[in-house]
């Protein structure tokens, strides 16, 4: 970034930090995540358990992607994990770039994103799993052009490879961990089978450790790491079309970090289905897609 | 290894039936949603207590702890020497204190106030009975306040986790959901911040790790390089009952027990005695 634009960066964070008390007065927006929004609802006249659990299962196949190809440089296919359907339909292409493997040099997140690359492959597995004949496939997923288009949202430059060190690896699954918080916190309100809602809560959990650790490395990184949290939380927060700010980036807050992404009630986000389809598409239409979904996400929601 | 001796991998059900008192199959009682956000709310004043003292020397407001609120034994002011660790303590402060304020303005009349809280002679007993004892204190360092903000967070994931589907409002579980989701956050940065440090601290939390599986039926997952997040081997997170909660917060494996460990006098409300 240039001088003038991280200064104009400088001011659009701290615009955000202070929204954050203001946006939480609003109060119930969390509550919101109860309901799919009408924009979701038009596509499909109920919303039943298996179309919320494949609703995540297409958000964990690019989380998985993601981990598996930077800790491994080989797609979830290669890596042993099927992308099929419950039907037998074949996955979607995965565009990234040649030797996605990330050079780390630090040993402990090394292991880190192994460990995150073997949780999330435990995820599609488990929800494949739940789903039985109704999984859909793994939608076709951008890893190449969709942090470009990321960026440029969040002010941070025109293009990102997220692969290229340990550092841009990093910022790249920040994109990602809150995210997935937020989408598994606003859907559990939509599942009527206990033993779905228990395994949501479950998945919900660990997609908090992750990003807990993951806020955590950013902090520690220093002053632009944590500038390109806030400004990719901001960019979350303005494509999610959530009334009132629910993403808050790693910094300082009247000398408390913020490594938790949450409200005045200590409470994390919820998103609607809508609203996260918003984000991901990098508000791109909905049934029709953009960004990590170039054809959208598959199943009833998207 | 000494480290996998003390704390016995956690989840693993050896470990568990090897541990005389170890609480049998546990009895869910049925429970109301303000039985559930009181419980919660206990839990929530011993964080707040033991972050809001670690950080300011000082607790809850009067106001925030109810009128009939008990007595806070121990908690002082952390010698903090790194400012990013003081800045992480303020924010798990921050959220405790929030959590606090949320219940009771949820449970409103019905919140239940502060039980008697013991920070000082229940985190010597839990050193003792982890193997690392005779005494801890995680006032004392820094580092040693990382071990003790170890203990709790887990735990709250796990009594969340077990607490949120048995609620009845939708309301109260996106309330729920969400302090849930904070208590993850906490639980995952500092296991990640427990990694980077030097032993004997990342051995102290596997050892208090072990204490919390043996007596609070499992749900643990052993603290390393490559194990941050707390999952079973489908890395699911962890879920405890109410039960199996009190076993741990008492810091005793034997039926039925009422209070002890971090609460005295037991808990407030109408979850108090272990059934098991």
């Amino acid at each position: 970034m240039t001088q003038e634009e991280m200064s104009s960066a400088m001011v659009a964070v701290e615009q955000r930090r202070s929204s954050r008390r203001s946006a939480l007065l609003m109060g119930g927006a969390a509550l919101a995540g109860l309901a799919l929004s009408r924009k979701a609802l038009a596509q499909t006249a109920t919303v039943g358990d298996n179309d919320v659990l494949n609703f995540v299962l297409n958000l964990e196949f690019l989380e998985a992607q993601y981990y598996t190809l930077a800790a491994t440089g080989m797609t979830l296919e290669q890596a042993g994990v099927s992308t099929k359907g419950g039907d037998g339909s074949a996955g979607g292409a995965v565009t990234v770039k040649a030797n996605a493997q990330v050079p780390f040099t630090t040993p402990l997140l090394k292991s880190f994103a192994a460990e995150l690359a073997a949780e999330e492959q435990n995820h599609v597995r488990s929800l494949q799993s739940q789903l039985g004949g109704a999984a859909v496939e793994q939608p076709a997923i951008d890893l190449l052009n969709s942090f470009n288009t990321m960026v440029q949202k969040a002010l941070l430059g025109s293009a990102f490879d997220p692969f290229a060190n340990e550092a841009n690896f990093l910022v790249g699954a920040y994109i990602f961990e809150d995210l997935g918080v937020t989408a598994y916190q606003g859907a559990l309100g939509l599942l009527s089978n206990k033993t779905y809602l228990d395994k949501a809560i479950a998945i919900h959990n660990v997609e908090a450790y992750h990003a807990g650790a993951i806020r955590l490395r950013i902090f520690q990184g220093g002053s632009n790491m944590q500038l390109a949290s806030q400004l990719i939380s901001a960019a979350r927060a303005a494509l999610s079309g959530a009334t009132g700010n629910d993403d808050v980036g790693v910094g300082l807050i009247g000398g408390a970090a913020s490594i938790v992404d949450n409200d005045e009630n200590g409470r994390t986000f919820a998103r609607t289905a809508a609203e996260v389809l918003n984000i991901v598409y990098a508000g791109g239409p909905a049934g029709t897609g953009g960004c990590f979904f170039p054809q959208g996400m598959k199943g009833t929601i998207r | 290894m000494t480290l996998a001796e003390g704390c016995g991998g956690g989840s693993s059900a050896s470990t568990i039936a090897s541990s005389p008192g170890t609480p049998a199959t546990p009895v869910t009682p049925t429970l109301t949603d303000t039985d559930l956000l009181n419980f919660a709310l206990n839990l929530e004043y011993l964080e707040a207590e033991f972050y809001l003292r670690a950080v300011t020397g000082a607790g809850l407001s009067s106001d925030d702890a109810g009128a009939s609120a008990g007595v806070v034994t121990g908690g002082t002011q952390v010698p903090f020497k790194t400012s990013g660790f003081l800045q992480i303590a303020k924010e798990l402060a921050n959220d405790e204190q929030a959590h606090v304020r949320y219940l009771r303005k949820v449970l409103g009349s019905a919140a239940v106030s502060r039980p008697a809280l013991d920070l000082t002679n229940s985190f010597n007993a839990a050193a003792a009975a982890a193997g690392f004892g005779p005494s801890f204190n995680p006032f004392g360092d820094e580092n040693s306040f990382m071990v003790g903000a170890f203990l709790f967070e887990d735990l709250g994931v796990t009594a969340y986790h077990g607490a949120a589907s048995l609620l009845t409002s939708k309301q109260n579980l996106a309330g729920a959901a969400g302090i849930l989701g904070t208590e993850a956050y906490h639980a995952g940065e500092i296991r990640a911040l427990l990694t980077q440090m030097d032993v004997p601290y990342i051995t102290y939390a596997n050892q208090l790790s072990g204490l919390r599986g043996r007596v609070g039926g499992g749900a643990e997952t052993t603290l390393s390089g490559s194990a941050v997040v707390a999952a079973d081997s489908s890395s699911m997170g962890h879920s405890r009952t109410t039960d199996q909660v009190l076993h741990v917060v008492y810091l005793s494996g034997s039926t039925g027990v009422k209070s002890g460990g971090f609460f005295p006098n037991g808990m407030a409300g109408t979850i108090t005695a272990a059934a098991s």
